[in-house]
């Protein structure tokens, strides 16, 4: 018996040991042909692009901070002129080096932006193979959408570094190291997806999922492809120095004709409207995301994600009746661009902000100095929602909105036919902010010719879209950058010196807090302003704001806009920790 | 299994009914030591009939009823040499048995198999149970400590459930775990530290490859083998052991006094801003009023969260004992602790009771079950694995303002909460609670069939189900509470519920063939063949609630779960794991003269892809023994044995998780995307399905001695291992994920080690031996693959340091990168002060780019590359190590009379540590209205501050306040990594000293108590170390094997007092 039990014993293991199957395939997971032929899957796989924009160092809490500063009309507030600090005011200054501190992580925004591509490319390999988008109009939306998303992302990545490694397919052993590729061929592959992503993606409110401008609808796709078609025919610094495309197929015309086409298309479609200046911001601090307004996308930071508002809102000092996150006022306006806007146009006092929330709950606005302006187009105190987070505001980032689609529509037809046919789309952008015998005067200036109608989209692109950070790379593509941070330059000491266009300003404010007891009330910001009139109107308050020794604005403070020729400097460098890890095949030189 | 069961139960009910026949004598004697002492309890059976037999009893007499009068006795007692004694008639036997030859007859567990330690050709370090019995410590791993030669274990932090690093010979790998492989009677689990000490019969580390390769795949750091206690034939007997302890904090840091404290805040509030003074008026009234601060009680925070007494109440039964039959070992044990932190505690209860018999000569049957329930409470060292830098709060109970404050908020002073706000430490305790239970059922069974004479067949069969519940709470100051949740979640409390289940099955057979004689009287030949398969299975479940009342606390969310909103509700299966694997050993020896030994060992992994799932694993070693050589006659008298050994091979590694060899979508939850709280993704780490085995190759030579009849014995042995095809999780930032496993690099550690054992004295009432180790091990990388180097970051602050460990080729895991100090800035490294800022002069360096704006009194750093003069924030270079140069132990061991002595000391030399803590307590960084440490202390630290309190900017006078003055300003822009920081880990610790006294036998006697044992132990009694923190043995950040040997915020360790009592029935 006992024998019996041991051979029964033997052949079970033996058993064991003949049937032992040893592959152990994952578990908890999904196979890609379910999920890219299922819709409510496919788009939960979508969705994971959009992660990659929320991690901490990536479009959250990186690219949109410090991308787009410095320009003519941006800059990142207190630039220390003493410490020689490696970290954000060379990344800002066009001085970074690849171990940039803020920068040189394995986790930064240009790791982050890869992984996003991989999902996406992931995403359009499985629903050309497994999604029926010829029938399937959800999972032609998720295709669109997904081909969007990573033109999105190579747009910025092109933007801050030129040439970057194209990754059009999911990573396998043999391209997981590959160099950098010309941007010519990105570009062309971007604008050719693009073309294909507007037959699959819906006008905004034309389906349910394109009601809202958090997910990408055909007015998207085409201003997209519109900005990439500016940027694929304008100047960019390359390795031979600054210049044009040579790629015939990235000639000017062909690029104009394209924005021409693809903006034409949209105003034409009239699926979205001009509303006010001041409500678009207002409805973005709301968190209105319904589609036919004048925003077109939006990065869809959740509530407690995102850094837009910490960033570019106006500062609080202390949790306060608006916010319990006491934050705002990192980038602001140059000092001199308020005083640059008519005094009636609209746009100015919801841009630049001189004053602060002071550190007192309630609190109430305070002053703060020439040379630390915050931006207004993001306000805690416009939300209804009290943000919580210690980190994060969870305003959305808006990527896209009408008056870009106007403006870059005037740009193009002046290029091809001249000011005559361009001007329609401009007027609407100048109808809102100014005066109607102001936009006749400033038109009848703009048409002369088409050099005046350039000059003009160029100044009114920096009015329009100050604090939005698409100036940096605008200045970069008219071949502009050195020329007009140099002239910003020379504004701003003008101003700190009380010379030249700011001569005639007041030295002093003169300020009270308002009948509602937290407004400020200032008088001296204005063109035409007089201290002595100032001095007259018993404000409980004054302070010099533009001292004649020049200290309100320091000369130091005016040369830290750039350390380094922004023209020799256009680009970051790679980081040093992809540099490293990339087997050889990824250099700065 | 249930099969096994039933066998055993029908075996135990045959067999135990058995009874004895035929008789025709009585023989009665007596069994006595060499000193005269009785033997009580040994054993005397008939020999070739093990059932007739007898004990002897208390004083040492036995009887056997029926016996052939030619037949002849087996006298045997553990530790005693066995005699055989012939009867030729005689009825009354006295017997004097002799003590074992030492150490040499000794059995070592070597894997599915035994040898004599005299036949060991590999390197193998042994402790056994008397040693583990003499000292009551909690654990296993606690009970090696310092006691094996090459086995180095750090205690990380002073937690009742601190980790407990141990590592074999340096451990080969760079990101992965070097845990060498944990067998318990056979059976690999995933820790030893829930085994009762009380239940182990010994531990032997295996640390080379001719002793590991037995175990192929998962022997290249080691493996460290338990084998627990079995009955014993013809020896009842009932153990009790109890103790009892009172734990204190064994150090604090002295902090500064309320008043110091006070003005330090102001001149950090002025020198922060001349105009706005309002960050201290508002918290501590004008300055002209600081002399209300002077004699105001302060809170000692530390006493308060770390100053209460523990205790300890360990109690063990063991039952034990058998006939030859069937031997049974029973042992219960119980752990309870309170430890010295608030809310933080420790449980423990082990059950285990193991059955062999022999129903016929031959055939065993064997099984074993094991089950231990431990609790453990308090989040205590939380987060050591997290990214949650900020919930390491023990930091709290020294920086945490001394005096109560108006107005203080948790976000008083920083408004951003990287690296924590200033907490209550006894809220964030409590806002940071944690509860784990572990529970263990181990079963295991086997048969062994001696199919002929000296061919055995052995068959096992093991079951292994593990639970795990780890439930934590998250209160209101935590960070996580602010930032992961949704926001309508955000501010308030949140708690996750873990539960993992993991359940292992082995199934092993081996065949083995003693070829005794059959080559003759010189010739022994072993071998040994066997098969293994082991699969586990794994869920975890993962369930994160956000969003519950604000007034709950930890037992609220954890009872009330409702409550709250659920985030994630995630369970995971893992891929199984299996292995499958083929093995041999042959042990050959001539004379016991020259031996032999090779092993061989083929493993498949379902890790690895059908093409690179097998590896290989030979090894061979031999041994001379030189002692039995005609030529070393002339020696006899003085030494017993010497032998020289030699080895020489291969093992392997899987160490890394299942599933990475394809690329699976996998559901994530994510709170950041508007609209979408959950999402398809690939994993962030690439797979690779190309992965293979990573192999091991060891080079082992040693010479063991025994001198002196035994009293003088030790081992010195030199290795080298080479690592190649390491499995490194690689990064690949850039790619679209984070990192690869991949095979990629090669490692080497090179070490000596010696062991020295001496019986100074030892005879019937007093005895005195010591015992001593030391190992050597050097670790370099010799390639990382396609890179050079690539920099950890321990991340203890955040992101504001960087880079703070450089792993590159040439170097040694564990090196530390930063700056170097050089002091500070004086007056005279300034041309002027302008009236806003201070101008260097030429030539000075400028170290504002890493420590900010410079004044007199700023930290001052060397220009490392000395090129431009400046302190650029990665200009930094290797300034530590936390590899130590050589790490041993030693004991001394006393018995006098009834008494008995006991001193174990261990120590670690030349490593060094990064006092995280150190640079936390002495530096601002961004924060105000924290406490430091007293060497920032009134007249140590710089000072700018005028009597009337302004800030000094006037050369003359600033220099002259700081003439006495020897530390820089506390003031720095950001947490600064510099040499200054990094010590010397060195120390030598008295890790234990026991009292004991045994109360003579023969006053028991007529309670029919065997033994009875005093005793007192004192724990960590002292440490000599220049060390200036707490403790010189830490390494609180563990999140990647990369950053060892961090300092901070650790909970503290104890010191402890103990009074036992060993009872032996």
């Amino acid at each position: 018996m006992n024998i019996k039990k041991f051979t029964y014993l033997v052949s079970v293991s033996l058993c064991l040991l003949t049937s032992c199957d040893m592959e152990a395939p994952s578990k908890s997971s999904l196979d890609e042909s379910l999920i890219f032929s299922t819709p409510s899957l496919a788009e939960a796989a979508v969705m994971g692009i959009h992660v990659s924009f929320g991690e901490t160092n990536s479009y959250r809490g990186r690219f949109l901070p410090y991308y787009g500063i410095n320009s003519d009309v941006e800059w990142i507030n207190g630039m220390s002129t003493t410490t020689n600090d490696d970290a954000k005011y060379s990344l800002t200054g066009y001085a970074a080096s690849p171990t940039n501190t803020l920068m040189n992580d394995a986790t930064n925004a240009w790791a982050k932006f890869y992984e996003g591509i991989e999902r996406a490319n992931l995403a359009i390999r499985g629903l050309r193979t497994y999604g029926n988008v010829s029938t399937n109009s959800e999972l032609a939306q998720l295709l669109g959408e997904a081909l969007t998303l990573r033109a999105v992302v190579y747009l910025d990545l092109v933007k801050a570094w030129g040439d970057v490694p194209a990754r059009f397919e999911p990573v396998t052993s043999e391209t997981t190291y590959v160099p950098r590729s010309d941007r010519d061929i990105i570009y062309k592959q971007l604008l050719a997806d693009l073309l294909e992503a507007e037959n699959l993606v819906p006008w905004p409110n034309a389906s349910k999922v394109t009601s809202s401008v958090e997910r990408v609808n055909k007015a998207f796709v085409k201003s997209l492809r519109a900005r990439i078609a500016l940027y694929a025919g304008g100047y960019s610094q390359r390795k031979d120095g600054i210049r044009l495309s040579t790629d015939p197929e990235l000639s000017r015309e062909k690029m104009y004709a394209i924005a021409k086409q693809e903006c034409e298309d949209v105003i034409n479609q009239n699926v979205c409207k001009l509303g006010s200046f001041e409500d678009n911001f207002r409805r973005l601090c709301l968190e209105k995301t319904d589609a036919g307004q004048e925003s077109i996308w939006e990065i869809p930071f959740a509530a407690g994600r995102g850094r837009v508002l910490y960033t570019f809102g106006v500062k609080h000092q202390a949790a306060d009746q608006y916010t319990q996150q006491a934050q705002g006022g990192v980038n602001g306006p140059l000092p001199y661009l308020y005083y640059d806007y008519d005094v009636q146009d609209v746009r100015r006092d919801i841009t630049c902000v001189p004053y602060e929330w002071s550190k007192a709950n309630p609190s109430k606005q305070q002053l703060r100095s020439l040379k630390n302006w915050c931006f207004g187009k993001l306000r805690y105190e416009w939300m209804t929602r009290i943000v919580t987070s210690t980190n994060d505001d969870g305003i959305n980032w808006q990527y896209m909105r009408l008056a870009d689609v106007y403006l870059m529509a005037a740009e193009a037809i002046n290029e091809l036919e001249g000011p005559a046919n361009a001007a329609k789309y401009m007027k609407p952008i100048l109808d809102r902010a100014l005066p109607a015998d102001k936009v006749t005067a400033y038109m009848t200036k703009a048409t002369a010719n088409k050099s005046a109608f350039f000059d003009a989209i160029v100044e009114q692109r920096g009015l329009e879209f100050a604090g939005e950070c698409l100036r940096k790379a605008d200045l970069i593509r008219w071949n502009l950058l050195k020329t007009k941070l140099d002239e910003a330059k020379a504004k701003m000491l003008r101003l700190a010196t009380h010379t030249g266009e700011y001569a005639d300003l007041p030295i002093k404010l003169y300020y009270k807090t308002g009948s509602n007891g937290e407004s400020l009330v200032i008088y001296g910001l204005n063109h035409g302003d007089t201290d002595s009139a100032g001095a007259i109107l018993g404000y409980s308050s004054n302070t010099d704001w533009i001292k004649a020794d020049g200290s309100s604005l320091p000369q130091e403070l005016i040369d830290a806009l750039y350390q380094n020729n922004p023209d020799e400097h256009q680009y970051w460098p790679i980081w040093k920790t992809f540099i490293d890890s990339s087997n050889g095949t990824l250099t700065n030189d | 299994m249930k099969n096994m069961c039933a066998t055993l139960l029908v075996l135990l009910a045959v067999f135990t009914s058995l009874s004895v026949s035929a008789q025709n004598v009585t023989v009665k004697g007596t069994v006595k030591d060499k000193t005269g002492e009785a033997i009580i309890g040994a054993s005397v059976v008939q020999k070739g009939k093990a059932g007739n037999g007898s004990i002897t009893d208390i004083e040492g007499n036995f009887s056997i009823n029926s016996i052939p009068g030619d037949a002849t006795l087996i006298i045997s007692y553990v530790g005693m040499k066995s005699q055989e004694v012939p009867l030729k008639g005689k009825k009354m036997v006295d017997v004097i048995l002799e003590e074992d030859a030492q150490a040499l007859e000794e059995v070592v567990v070597i894997g599915y198999g035994t040898v004599k330690r005299k036949d060991i050709t590999g390197s193998v370090s042994s402790v056994n149970s008397d040693q583990i019995a003499a000292v009551p410590v909690a654990s296993a791993t606690e009970a090696i400590t310092g006691k094996m030669a090459g086995v180095q274990i750090t205690t990380t932090e002073g937690s009742p459930d601190a980790e407990m690093k141990i590592r074999v010979r340096g451990g080969g790998s760079i990101t992965q775990s070097n845990e060498p492989l944990f067998i318990v009677d056979g059976f690999p689990v995933s820790s030893i530290s829930d085994i009762a000490t009380s239940d182990i019969e010994s531990i032997d580390v295996l640390k080379d490859a001719s002793s590991t390769a037995i175990y192929g795949s998962r022997g290249a750091n080691g493996v460290i083998l338990v084998t627990t206690k079995s009955g014993k034939q013809g020896k009842f007997s009932v153990n009790y052991n109890s103790y009892y302890s009172w734990k204190t904090l064994a150090k604090k840091m002295d902090v500064l006094s309320p008043k110091d404290y006070v003005k330090w805040q102001y001149e950090l509030a002025a020198l922060k801003s001349s105009t706005d003074l309002t960050s201290y008026t508002d918290f501590y009234g004008n300055y002209s009023d600081i002399d209300m601060y002077n004699n105001v009680p302060s809170n000692d925070w530390q006493d308060l969260t770390f100053g209460r007494t523990g205790h300890t109440f360990n109690q063990s039964l063991s039952i034990n004992g058998g006939s030859d039959k069937i031997r049974y070992a029973f042992n219960y044990s119980h752990v309870n602790e309170k430890a010295i932190m608030e809310q933080s505690s420790f449980k423990r209860d082990n059950f285990s009771l193991k059955l062999n018999s022999n129903p016929t000569k031959k055939l065993a049957v064997d099984f074993s079950v094991r089950y231990s329930n431990t609790d453990i409470n308090g989040g205590g060292a939380n987060d050591t694995k997290s990214t949650y830098d900020s919930d390491k709060r023990l930091k709290y109970s020294v920086i945490y303002t001394p005096i109560p404050l108006r107005n203080l908020t948790t976000d008083s002073g920083n408004s951003d909460d990287e690296l924590g706000n200033l907490y209550d430490p006894l809220v964030s305790i409590s806002d940071n609670a944690r509860e784990q239970n572990r529970k263990q059922l181990n079963m295991a069974g086997s048969v062994t069939w001696e199919v002929i004479d000296n061919l055995k067949v052995r068959a096992e069969l093991g079951l292994d189900d593990y639970h795990f519940t780890d439930q934590r709470f998250w209160g209101l100051t935590t960070y996580l509470i602010k930032n992961e949740p949704a926001v309508e979640n955000q501010g308030k409390p949140a708690a996750q519920f873990v539960n993992t289940a993991q359940k292992t099955f082995r199934s092993t057979n081996t065949v083995n063939y003693d070829f005794k004689k059959l080559l003759g009287e010189n010739h022994h030949l072993n071998l040994m063949a066997g098969h293994e398969y082991i699969i586990i299975k794994q869920i975890t479940q993962t369930d994160m609630i956000h969003g519950f009342p604000t007034w709950f606390t930890a037992e609220n969310a954890w009872s009330l779960s409702t409550q709250g909103v659920p985030y994630s509700i995630n369970k995971y299966l893992n891929p199984d794991d299996k292995l499958l694997s083929l093995f041999g050993r042959a042990n050959y020896d001539y004379q016991s003269k020259y031996l032999v030994s090779a092993t061989f060992r083929a493993d498949a992994s379902s890790k690895f892809s059908s093409k690179n799932r097998w590896g290989y694993f030979p090894s061979a070693a031999v041994a001379w023994r030189i002692s039995s050589e005609p030529f070393m006659e002339k020696t006899k008298n003085w030494l017993d044995d010497l032998k020289l050994r030699f080895s020489y091979g291969t093992a392997g590694n899987n160490n890394i998780p299942p599933g990475q060899l394809t690329q699976p979508f996998e559901p994530k939850t994510t709170a950041w995307v508007n609209g979408f709280g959950n999402y398809w993704a690939a994993s962030k780490t690439m797979a690779n399905p190309d992965l293979k085995w990573e192999t091991t190759v060891t080079r082992n030579v040693g010479v063991d001695f025994t001198l002196l009849g035994g009293r003088l014995n030790g081992s010195v042995e030199g290795y080298i291992n080479t690592t190649k095809d390491l499995l490194i999780l690689y990064p690949t930032q850039g790619t679209g994920y984070d990192n690869q496993y991949r095979n990629m690099g090669k490692t080497e550690n090179k070490g000596i080690e010696a062991t020295l054992n001496w019986t100074a004295i030892n005879t019937k009432n007093v005895e005195l031996s010591f015992s001593g180790n030391i190992g050597f091990n050097k670790n370099k990388i010799k390639s990382l693959g396609i890179m050079n180097d690539f920099g950890a970051d321990s991340r203890w602050a955040s992101s504001e340091i960087g880079y703070d460990y450089w792993v590159s080729v040439g170097g040694s895991v564990g090196q530390m990168i930063g700056y170097r100090s050089d002091g500070r800035y004086e007056v005279s490294d300034f041309e002027d002060y302008n009236g806003k800022t201070w101008t260097l002069k030429k030539g000075v360096t400028d170290s504002s780019p890493a420590v900010g704006t410079l004044r007199p009194g700023v930290m001052k750093l060397k220009d490392i590359q000395g090129n431009d003069n400046i302190v650029n924030r990665d200009e930094k270079e290797i300034i530590g190590d936390a590899n130590p140069l050589h790490t041993g132990g030693f004991s001394i061991n006393g018995r006098l009379y009834g008494f008995d002595l006991s001193a174990n000391f261990n120590w670690s030399y030349g490593n060094d540590i990064y006092n995280a803590n150190k640079i936390e307590f002495t530096q601002t960084g961004k924060y105000q209205y924290r406490n430091m440490i007293d060497i920032m202390a009134d007249g140590k630290r710089w000072t700018n501050l005028n009597a009337d309190g302004t800030i000094c900017n006037d050369p003359a006078q600033l220099a002259a306040m700081n003439a006495n003055t020897t530390m820089w300003s506390p003031l720095t822009d950001r947490m600064i990594f510099t040499d200054w920081a990094v010590e010397d880990g060195s120390f030598l610790r008295l890790n234990t000293l026991t009292l004991g006294y045994t109360i003579p036998s023969s006053l028991l006697q007529k309670v029919k108590i065997t033994s009875l044992r005093f005793y007192v132990t004192g724990y960590n009694l002292f440490c000599l170390t220049s060390y200036s923190g707490y403790d010189p043995e830490v390494s609180t950040i563990r999140n990647t094997n990369l950053t060892p040997g961090v300092d901070y915020s650790a909970y503290p360790k104890s010191r402890q007092f103990v009074v036992g009592v060993n009872l032996n029935f």
